[in-house]
């Protein structure tokens, strides 16, 4: 009777700036650009708390595809297979 | 008793009157209803920001060095005051005026007398003001509202947060309307450079255990400018709801006035009509009665 239900629940994605909510959604992965480097977070990754830097946060998107979003610095918080990235600023591209 | 003429005109202008304040009510609380919705769309990132800080610092044994808490002789101060670009909103800005200069007076005079009192205004009707009274006033930031965004008030913030690292100033205060409700403004003074310690922040018990990339240490000292940013940001969007909370207010009562006016204009339109009638018929039965004595 012990169903993992982790296997069912996919990654959900936000990223929130001061001025609106930029992306929010199921995700299949997102690779943001670490402040040590830039690194790919998966389903079920380890709760994480990382500062990021300038550069390019790839977003697969379950629903519309691959999304690039050029950030200008950040936190990004994984918790519950929950990401949260803040951003002050966004060039779309 | 004033002729029909003058308090039909009277009455004319009143009315138009009456039909911009208005429509400026109208166009207030829209613009009210806008503010608001800015800052709900703040809250999020300040609530995930403040949380994580409280993560971090709470998991963190040494508080470490912070260059932005440092507390140092008061030699120079900025005061970063937040008014309005527009008028016609009660005393929406001349009280925060009142209370910089109060602020001034009280806490800074000796600063004032060795003239190391810079003042950062964001929005024209205070810049206005400060630059008559000829103070020191920088004037880079003052068109903030005319094009809201976060991108445009964090230039502001890191210029104060810079010089504030740099040891230009050594003290930063902001003074703006905080909002409360449509009807009330709470002008508020609040220290916004060395950051106070706060007193009994709610601890929560529940933390996760996180993997920091690259250290805590690094992690914190990037937040610490984040939420300071995102401190000034609240201040201007506070006192960007207030602005239009408080003209709605202003013109509402402004509306009211004029209805008050318009009611006793028109009474004595109606006496000053009803007079004129009056005298006419009066006139009228003096001559017919006049003329019917003379037959006989």
């Amino acid at each position: 009777m012990s169903i993992n239900l982790l296997i069912f629940v996919t990654m959900y994605l936000e990223v929130i700036t001061p001025d609106k909510k930029i992306f929010s959604g199921e995700v299949n992965g997102v690779l943001v650009p670490g402040a040590g480097g830039s690194f790919e977070m998966l389903n079920n990754h380890a709760a994480i708390i990382s500062s990021l830097s300038k550069g390019k946060l790839r977003i697969n998107s379950k629903e519309s595809g691959v999304i690039v979003l050029q950030i200008d610095g950040g936190i990004v918080e994984m918790k519950d297979n929950k990401v949260i990235v803040l951003v002050e600023k966004v060039v779309e591209s | 008793m004033p002729s029909l003429k003058e308090v039909k005109n009277r009455i004319n202008s009143v009315t138009s009157t009456q039909q911009i304040t208005k429509a400026m009510k109208m166009v207030a609380a829209a613009k009210l209803r806008r503010a608001q919705e800015r800052i709900l769309l703040m809250r999020p990132y300040a609530k995930k920001l403040s949380e994580i800080l409280q993560n971090v610092s709470a998991t963190l044994s040494s508080e470490g060095e912070n260059p932005y808490g440092e507390i140092k002789e008061i030699k120079k101060v900025l005061i970063v005051v937040i008014t309005s670009d527009r008028g016609l909103c009660g005393a929406f800005n001349s009280s925060v005026i009142k209370s910089v200069q109060s602020l001034i007076s009280e806490k800074y005079s000796k600063q004032l007398k060795d003239g190391q009192i810079e003042l950062l205004c964001i929005g024209a009707k205070g810049f206005d003001y400060f630059k008559k009274k000829n103070f020191f006033v920088i004037s880079q930031y003052k068109d903030i509202f005319q094009k809201l965004s976060f991108d445009a008030v964090r230039q502001a913030a890191e210029f104060a947060m810079n010089n504030f690292l740099n040891g230009n100033y050594d003290v930063v205060e902001i003074v703006y309307n905080e909002f409360k409700n449509v009807a009330t403004q709470i002008v508020k003074v609040q220290q916004f450079l060395p950051i106070l310690p706060q007193a009994g922040t709610t601890h929560q018990n529940v933390y996760t255990e996180y993997i920091f990339e690259p250290s805590k240490e690094e992690i914190l000292s990037e937040l610490i400018p984040k939420s300071l940013k995102i401190e000034f940001y609240k201040a201007v969007l506070e006192s960007n709801a207030s602005e239009h909370g408080a003209r709605m207010t202003a013109m509402d009562k402004a509306t009211d006035n004029a209805k008050e006016l318009l009611r006793q204009l028109r009474l004595s339109y109606n006496r000053t009509r009803q007079d004129a009638i009056t005298k006419e018929i009066l006139e009228i039965v003096g001559g017919a009665n006049a003329l019917t004595q003379q037959q006989w």
